[in-house]
């Protein structure tokens, strides 16, 4: 090898190879696997970003050739434009069903409140189950996407155990998010007990990936009622973009730092 | 330990922590690579759907204008607001009924299959992963695994429980 591809070269080879990626995966489509209590749902998304991983350079070495530091850094850049025509789409979607939306207005709003339920079940496992310390604040405070981390950067720094709990759930939600999102809903959608309205209005957690996997799974169970599953979709996603770091802020992180306290008064943050 | 301290700081470095800051954002470099981003998302619709992209372009064409919208809003606008959120915000107004050519905007993206259009997203995301992510997600071990999974279900469970009972007591 003579010298690393240079930057526009590697940046060619990253869109060629992403369209190949795409093609692939677009090709196998949407696979369903019956099983007892429902159905499990292979989307797209989940084999392009498998795919991904598999041929990312810090995984499959011959990669490297291809791409470069910059074209990996320029992917990562690539990912938030890519998502941006998703998300107009998406938007699209709530336009004519305002009037539904409106009506479901409480439940939406209220729902976002919801997303404290991560320290209900995740807090306790993380604290009793598992004898975690610190981290399991930041572990278990919020879903860990980048402005709760950042949040948690912030207020202790990523070098603390706060830290290292909310990188780790970052990182094990950015490899395994996707796949998680992707299976539960329909998965719950099966149990019969829920409206398929507050199924997919808890999809928008603030992740782009995990509003595709939750939602392309409900409308692959449940096609009849897309156009409403995609509307609420979006707009609790849109209600969390605004609200998911300020209840982050005053609610949820003073919330489990004070359960933490209670269940672990002799580790009391001194600082 | 310090040692240890030293290297998760490290590793923190390429984290996308700053990818909130999009004030300083290039508008005319992200249009360039919007509009691969929308060629490679026309061809998985039409790859994942059999619709044409002849078809499909003037959908495309509306949403690529209101993402170069969206991210000039979340560039030049006093107060900040992301600008996933912007371009939401114009999707939704281009598209509610009444508005001035909603009807058409609203047939016109119909031929647009939502999720062929993260999936290119999703594959860049594979690609861009670092040697850093993968060391933290190791180096983190099987609790957090466990704990990331109750994380995920209880935020998703938690909203779908208050939601549900939200729309009972609505109807």
């Amino acid at each position: 090898m003579t010298g690393k591809p240079g930057a526009a070269t590697g940046g060619l080879y990253l869109h060629v190879l992403v369209l190949a990626i795409v093609i692939v995966c677009e090709l196998i489509g949407i696979q369903r696997l019956s099983i007892g209590l429902g159905t499990v749902i292979f989307l797209p998304i989940l084999y392009a970003f498998a795919l991904g991983i598999l041929l990312n350079p810090a995984i499959f070495k011959a990669s490297a050739k291809f791409l470069s530091k910059d074209a990996v850094k320029l992917s990562g850049a690539m990912i938030t434009v890519a998502i941006m025509p998703f998300i107009a789409k998406f938007g699209t979607t709530v336009g004519p069903q305002i009037s539904k939306i409106i009506e479901a207005g409480p439940a939406l709003v209220l729902q976002e409140l919801g997303n404290l339920g991560t320290i209900l079940v995740a807090f306790p496992v993380a604290v009793f189950l598992l004898k975690m310390g610190r981290e399991a604040v930041g572990a278990t405070y919020s879903i860990d996407r980048e402005p709760n981390l950042a949040l948690i950067a912030d207020k202790y720094g990523l070098n603390s155990p706060e830290g290292a709990g909310a990188m780790g759930v970052y990182a094990t939600g950015t490899l395994i998010g996707t796949f998680v999102f992707a299976i539960m809903p329909p998965l719950v959608h099966g149990l019969g007990i829920f409206d398929v309205r507050a199924l997919a209005m808890s999809c928008g957690v603030g992740s782009g990936s995990m509003l595709a996997a939750c939602t392309g799974g409900l409308v692959a169970v449940v096609p009849d009622q897309k156009d409403i599953i995609l509307a609420l979709a979006a707009a609790s996603n849109i209600l969390t973009y605004a609200t998911g770091l300020y209840v982050g802020m005053f609610v949820a992180l003073p919330l489990t730092e004070w359960l933490y306290n209670k269940a672990r008064p002799s580790d009391r943050k001194t600082a | 330990m310090a040692n240890q301290t030293n290297t998760t700081a490290n590793l923190a470095d390429d984290l996308p922590l700053n990818a909130e800051d999009e004030r300083k954002i290039d508008v005319v470099k992200h249009s360039g690579l919007l509009l691969i981003a929308c060629a490679i998302g026309l061809i998985a619709n039409w790859v994942g759907t059999g619709t044409s992209p002849l078809v499909a372009l003037p959908g495309m064409a509306v949403l690529y204008v209101a993402c170069i919208i969206g991210l000039g809003f979340a560039r030049f606008v006093p107060f900040y607001l992301p600008s996933v959120a912007w371009v939401s915000l114009i999707a939704i107004l281009i598209t509610i009924p009444g508005v001035p050519g909603a009807a058409w905007v609203s047939e016109q993206v119909e031929h647009l299959n939502f999720l062929a259009l993260a999936t290119p997203a999703l594959a860049y995301g594979g690609l861009a992963l670092t040697a850093s992510e993968f060391a933290i997600a190791r180096r983190s071990g099987w609790k957090i695994v466990i704990v990331a999974i109750c994380v995920m279900i209880g935020t998703y469970m938690g909203s779908v429980v208050v939601a549900d009972l939200f729309l009972r007591l609505g109807q």
